[in-house]
């Protein structure tokens, strides 16, 4: 049987589709556990009687990989629940292959432009938040979802667990410089906005992809993106020709490398962020989301 | 909201964009040659080298689409049009959309000048509120709408999303001439495409085929022929069968090395001769890639427009 395709095409996606990695889980609390197929990461938590899930993973063999690795760390209950952090298929891509019968959350604007793009696989929000804050007891967890505004991708919901000391945002900071080109990001208010989560009280970051950090960590990495910001400015002042890789990569490599020269991937990437960051300037941010008083334009014309 | 044309707050004394340096900002003063030359019938166009726009002579003004991206080449813009058309100001400014690199600085280009956007566009400048960008004094919504301005006719056609918000054409039918910005350029794309809405993108351009026009004028570099405009469409929709080709092969959208190798490989072949090929074919590729791993981004990059003829 052909899997669920996403946006693929081609027929020769189906083996990419289907492929089903191992996972690691790591328990962070009683009931609270990160998994990670090497590239994404996401969080569970086990409920009284069924798994509170956040996202699916990228292809439908990843979210079967991903069920299979919620059965042994909390066998015999199901996913009740999927959070969706995100839109974006390589996170939440596939609750048709992962739970389908499951309760699926997901913040209003994330809910729409799921709607409107209607991939195969991604299942529609059951559950639809507004508003930046919500206070939720799902099956004796206790957690906050958190969309402090436009920060990557639509509607990103980041997840506050006060018991546990645990915040989780997907595809936001990074415990390390692999941004690559930062698809997605909405940068006019990025940093203020992941600052913001340091009101609350938490010690351990889980962030969408890679290794998890501490609050240092996520401190650093406010700081990093922060700084990159003000050197592709620099850029820009010093005449770089802000649209070649190796002059910015150049410029704002050399400028941040004894800084931050020691996170994992700076080399390989500080060049792209360059490139990403400085049309943020050249260009004055994408779409309403990228205003200081940020919206989402066309908003109105997707119905849920 | 950036209303007037009087000086800002920055020290530098330039209206400063989105910056938010506070030292000099010596790039937004700086002056920049600007070549002109007539196009078809009352259109001229204009360039500083990369980037193009078009100007129409008017019986007793100009109007002129787009400004530059910087305050000192929206006044050398001035300056050229000035020097064409001495005794005929500029009185309309027409925005092909919201970017500050294209339309940013009406504040120093004609600051006097009624200003015409989309909507869309509108919208988005407003909410911005960039130093030198000013708000339309007249908005369009919908697909098309003709204007007759001191004697010049054209139309603007907004054909759904494809590059900023509000990006509209600008087609002038006595003329078989269509002028859009940032969406068909000669070569391969721009880097990684920035703020394309890359989902339909290819058919809603392709709309423009259902226009009588023969001539192209892109926002950057040289006008293209109907039949090249064709061609640029190709590549662009080939890229969403390499991406796919990528991603199955294993190729990693941020991994520089092995991503140019995978392009040189594969794309090399067939578009290694084309201009700008060995600046941004791989960044092209890396952002179709995203297309299919994170699905189209935004409202905007999923929202299904209308695909029917012009």
């Amino acid at each position: 049987m052909p899997e669920n395709r996403g946006m693929f095409t081609h027929e020769a996606a189906q083996a990419y589709l289907a492929h089903e990695p191992e996972m690691q889980i790591e328990a962070l609390s009683e009931r609270l556990f990160s998994v990670t197929d090497g590239q994404c990461r996401t969080l569970f938590a086990a409920g009284d009687s069924q798994v509170i899930a956040f996202d699916t993973f990228g292809t439908p063999g990843r979210a079967r990989a991903y069920r299979r690795a919620i059965e042994s760390a909390v066998p015999g209950k199901p996913v009740g629940t999927v959070i969706y952090s995100h839109d974006h298929l390589d996170h939440a891509g596939f609750a048709a292959d992962f739970a389908p019968d499951a309760e699926i959350v997901a913040d209003v604007l994330c809910a729409k432009v799921i709607k409107a793009r209607a991939a195969e696989g991604q299942l529609p929000a059951t559950l639809v938040l507004e508003g930046k804050r919500h206070e939720l007891n799902i099956d004796g967890v206790k957690l906050e979802l958190l969309n402090p505004g436009p920060t990557h991708g639509s509607g990103n919901l980041a997840a506050y667990f006060r018991d546990e000391g645990v915040l989780f945002s997907s595809d936001t900071i990074l415990a390390n410089a692999r941004y690559g080109f930062m698809p997605d990001y909405h940068f006019a208010n990025f940093v203020p906005f992941m600052r913001s989560f340091l009101e609350l009280d938490w010690d351990r970051f889980v962030p969408g992809r890679f290794e998890l950090t501490d609050r240092a960590g996520f401190e650093r990495g406010c700081d990093f993106i922060e700084a990159v910001m003000i050197e592709c400015q620099n850029a820009f002042m010093n005449f770089v020709p802000i649209w070649l890789y190796e002059p910015m990569k150049g410029f704002v490599g050399a400028a941040l490398a004894d800084t931050y020269g020691d996170l994992d991937g700076f080399d390989g990437h500080i060049g792209q962020m360059a490139i990403r960051v400085v049309h943020h300037y050249l260009m004055g941010g994408w779409g309403l989301e990228d205003t200081p008083e940020a919206r989402a334009l066309l908003a109105d014309e997707v119905s849920l | 909201m950036e209303s007037d044309s009087e000086p800002h707050e920055h020290h530098c004394g330039e209206h400063y964009g989105i910056f938010t340096l506070k030292g000099d900002l010596p790039i937004q003063g700086a002056y920049r040659d600007i070549c002109y030359e007539p196009v078809r019938g009352n259109i001229w166009t204009a360039s500083e080298g990369i980037y193009r726009t078009i100007f129409v002579e008017g019986r007793k003004s100009v109007i002129a689409f787009d400004t530059f991206g910087t305050p000192g080449t929206a006044r050398a813009y001035a300056g050229a049009m000035n020097r064409v058309f001495p005794n005929k100001p500029v009185e309309t400014v027409v925005y092909s959309h919201e970017h500050l690199d294209h339309t940013g600085y009406a504040a120093d280009l004609a600051p006097k000048a009624h200003i015409i956007a989309h909507e869309y566009a509108n919208a988005v400048i407003d909410a911005r509120g960039s130093s030198g960008q000013k708000t339309a004094n007249e908005t369009w919504n919908g697909e098309r709408t003709e204007y007759d301005i001191d004697g010049c006719q054209f139309e603007l056609i907004y054909p759904g999303p494809t590059h900023g918000d509000g990006n509209v054409a600008a087609y002038f039918p006595q003329h078989r001439t269509l002028f859009m910005v940032d969406t068909v350029a000669d070569g391969v794309g721009y880097t990684t495409l920035m703020d394309w809405h890359l989902t339909h993108y290819v058919p809603v351009m392709k709309r423009f085929l259902s226009l009588d026009w023969d001539l192209f004028v892109p926002g950057h570099f040289w006008a293209v022929s109907r039949e090249r405009f064709i061609e640029i469409l190709d590549y662009w929709e080939r890229l969403f069968d390499f991406a796919q080709e990528a991603i199955v092969a294993g190729v990693d959208p941020h991994d520089w090395d092995q991503l140019n190798a995978w392009t040189d490989e594969h794309l090399g072949p067939h578009y290694r001769d084309e201009f700008r090929y060995y600046e941004y074919a791989a960044m092209n590729l890396s952002r179709y890639m995203q297309e299919y791993l994170t699905g189209g981004w935004g409202i905007e990059g999923n929202i299904k427009p209308a695909l029917s003829p012009l």
